[in-house]
């Protein structure tokens, strides 16, 4: 049988021996809330599931109302980066690094820019008005707005 | 347009009914290749089904390698990634035409450079691509054009080849019968049959079996010719003995025929004589004037005084299929002697008789003096009655026929005969007892014996009287008629007569012994007194009967 091989298998098996390793960290992890923010000057009030999915994942770069929008990416270790992708497109990070190989021949569209840690990001999306970032609830202050909750 | 079925006809009298070779190789190859024709375009269209099958497969599996990025190219509506997955595409050489959308905007489209074909493309497959972060979420499609002429070339190729090898094989197996039945039937018997031109009967000469076809079906036609043309030899031996057999015997017979003693003729049913010998003519004493003409003169003519009885004969001789014979007498003139001739008419057809004559005066001569000399010995030649050994004779005939016939004797003497022949004299007496025999042949009947065993001495032998009342009228009777008057020319006599009887006995008896007692019993009558009557029963005493 080479059902194993298969490549869909191969990921839950990923997934599985992942989630095991995570198991002690669960309750960490579970306990923050990743949340979405952007600049309230920006006039966005509040962004769906997909509107999000959409800016991150480079299919638009622009809000809804039209202004163009400039995703802000944690640091590639980062568990909020990981976990904010695995329940936004169900995507691990090595998902996410082939989808940003494939595209990066074309060169039309570039991975979002990532800074160190949650401070920094908020700290861009307080000064642009054009940033959107997210971060675990816990770092947010009123600088910045949530413009989504993202739940499993 | 009439002398072309004319040659084609002439054409196939030739070259497929004259050779069996050619037959059988047709009647293999047509329906093989009608068959392989059939099976041909049978696994052209299912190679084509499934050649076009396969090709779909491997075009969706083909489009499954590249849909996840044709998803991100989609999800992005990157033209650039879209070309990428496009020329990939394009490059497999059944795909005529690739175009990749997103909503209404083409992301991507290319045609195949060589085949050129979107209007050869009969065959569009498309696959809807989701987004690659959401399964729901259909975010573009990609359309193949395939191109149908390259399947069906491929598809085609294949039937070809598989074609070929059965037409091949086809050809060979028809060509190894050909060449079979040439070698194993055609030509040994080709070669039977020129040696079956050359042979000459009733020189001996058989065909040769062929070696190689000694056991076969061949073997055992020239076998069986052989056996043919020898007893086909030797009917025409045998017929040829027959008819110098025949000959022989013909010629043989034409000659008893011609010089043969007895005449020989033939007739038809009505006695016109058709065919007659030498022999029939002389015998017949026909003068040369009066020879018969063959279909017209008839026997009844030939022989003009037996014309009814010889007409008679040849009609029964035709109903009945019987042979019969006629002893003719033929008055000759200038002879006092009679010819007598016997004629022998046997049927041999149903309207044919065949007839023998022959010349029997010799035979018919010496039979009538014969039964002269036979009459002498038994005859009393003055009266015509039996003398004493004639009535020995016909009363021992009598006895030995049967131990006890039934017989009554009555034993007649004459009174007063001596008296007439002594005053009349021998002539007188002679008429007398002439007139006596016709009184005793006018009483008794046909069979009875009348006897003169001498002098005025008379017996009758009744046959079948065993009655004596019977018996007794008879010799009544006699007596009476006796004593009439018997004239004599100038004068007239009365006689009487005395008359004895007796029987033979049942339980035994002879001629001798009856006779003695009829004898005895007429003594009885005579001393009686004359004109009496007396019976002798068995041995008692005569009885005495009244007298007339």
């Amino acid at each position: 049988m080479s059902a194993v091989s298969s490549p869909s298998q191969r990921r839950i098996v990923r997934q599985l021996l992942f989630a095991l390793v995570m198991l002690p960290l669960m309750s960490a992890v579970r306990a923050q809330t990743i949340v979405v923010i952007v600049n309230p000057t920006i006039g966005v009030q509040h962004l769906s599931r997909r509107e999000v999915t959409d800016i991150f994942l480079g299919r638009y770069r622009s809000f809804p109302s039209g202004a163009s929008a400039l995703p802000i990416d944690l640091d590639v270790s980062s568990a909020v980066r990981r976990q904010f992708y695995l329940l936004l497109a169900h995507k691990d990070s090595g998902d996410m690094g082939s989808y940003w190989a494939r595209l990066t021949f074309s060169g039309r569209i570039s991975p979002p820019f990532a800074v160190a840690d949650a401070r920094m990001a908020i700290d861009i999306v307080a000064n642009n008005p054009n940033a959107i970032a997210y971060v675990d609830r816990a770092a947010v202050d009123e600088r910045v707005r949530i413009a989504l909750e993202v739940t499993p | 347009m009439k002398s072309l079925p004319n040659r084609l006809t002439q054409w196939l009298d030739a070259r497929v009914r004259g050779s069996i070779v050619t037959r059988t190789t047709l009647a293999i190859l047509v329906p093989a290749v009608i068959l392989g024709l059939t099976f041909a375009s049978i696994v052209s269209v299912s190679v084509e089904r499934s050649e076009q099958q396969r090709a779909e497969i491997r075009l969706q599996q083909l489009l499954s390698t590249v849909e996840r990025t044709a998803q991100i190219a989609c999800y992005l509506k990157d033209g650039k990634l879209a070309d990428e997955i496009a020329h990939g595409l394009i490059s497999n050489r059944s795909v005529s035409g690739v175009t990749i959308t997103s909503g209404t905007a083409t992301l991507s489209h290319m045609d195949n450079p060589v085949i050129h074909g979107a209007e050869r493309a009969s065959l569009v497959i498309e696959r809807p691509i989701n987004s690659p972060f959401d399964p729901h979420d259909v975010v573009g499609k990609i359309s193949l054009l395939v191109d149908h002429a390259a399947i069906h070339a491929e598809a085609a190729s294949d039937s070809r080849a598989s074609t070929l090898a059965l037409c091949l094989e086809v050809g060979l197996v028809a060509a190894a019968v050909a060449i079979a039945v040439y070698l194993f039937s055609t030509r040994p018997i080709k070669a039977v049959s020129n040696e079956l031109h050359r042979i000459r009967f009733e020189t001996g000469a058989r065909l040769n079996v062929p070696a190689r076809n000694r056991l076969d079906e061949i073997g055992t036609l020239v076998t069986d010719v052989n056996a043919l043309i020898a007893s086909r030899e030797d009917v025409l031996t045998t017929e040829r003995q027959l008819r110098m057999e025949h000959e022989v015997g013909e010629r043989k017979l034409r000659l008893i025929f011609e010089k043969s003693e007895s005449g020989l003729f033939v007739l038809d049913d009505r006695g016109i004589v058709e065919s007659w010998n030498p022999a029939f003519v002389r015998l017949l004493r026909l003068s040369p004037a009066h020879l018969p003409q063959s279909g017209t003169t008839s026997l009844q003519q030939l022989l003009p005084s037996y014309a009814t009885h010889l007409g008679q004969l040849i009609r029964q001789c035709v109903t009945t299929g019987q042979s019969y014979d006629l002893d003719l007498e033929l008055s000759i003139q200038g002879s006092t002697r009679p010819a007598w001739i016997g004629v022998a008419l046997n049927p041999i057809g149903p309207t044919t008789l065949q007839g023998v004559v022959n010349d029997i005066t010799e035979r018919k001569q010496s039979e009538l003096s014969a039964k002269e000399l036979a009459n002498l010995a038994t005859q009393d030649t003055l009266t015509g009655l039996l003398n004493r050994l004639g009535l020995n004779k016909g009363l021992s005939a009598a006895f030995s026929r049967e131990a006890a016939p039934e017989l009554a004797i009555l034993q007649i003497d004459l009174d007063f005969f001596k008296e007439v022949n002594d005053a009349y004299g021998h002539q007188s007496g002679d008429r007398v007892l002439g007139h006596v025999a016709r009184i005793l042949e006018r009483n008794a009947r046909r069979g009875d014996l009348i006897a003169r065993p001498g002098g005025d001495e008379f017996v009758i032998a009744l046959v079948g009287i065993a009655d004596p009342f019977k018996a007794e009228q008879i010799a009544k009777t006699i007596i009476a008629e006796i004593q009439e008057p018997i004239d004599l020319g100038a004068d007239s006599v009365r006689i009487g007569a005395s008359i004895g009887i007796a029987f033979v006995l049942p339980e035994g008896d002879s001629p001798e012994a009856v006779q003695h007692r009829a004898d005895a019993a007429m003594y009885c009558a005579k001393r009686a007194g004359r004109g009496q009557v007396r019976l002798m029963q068995a041995s008692a005493p005569p009885r005495t009967g009244a007298a007339a």
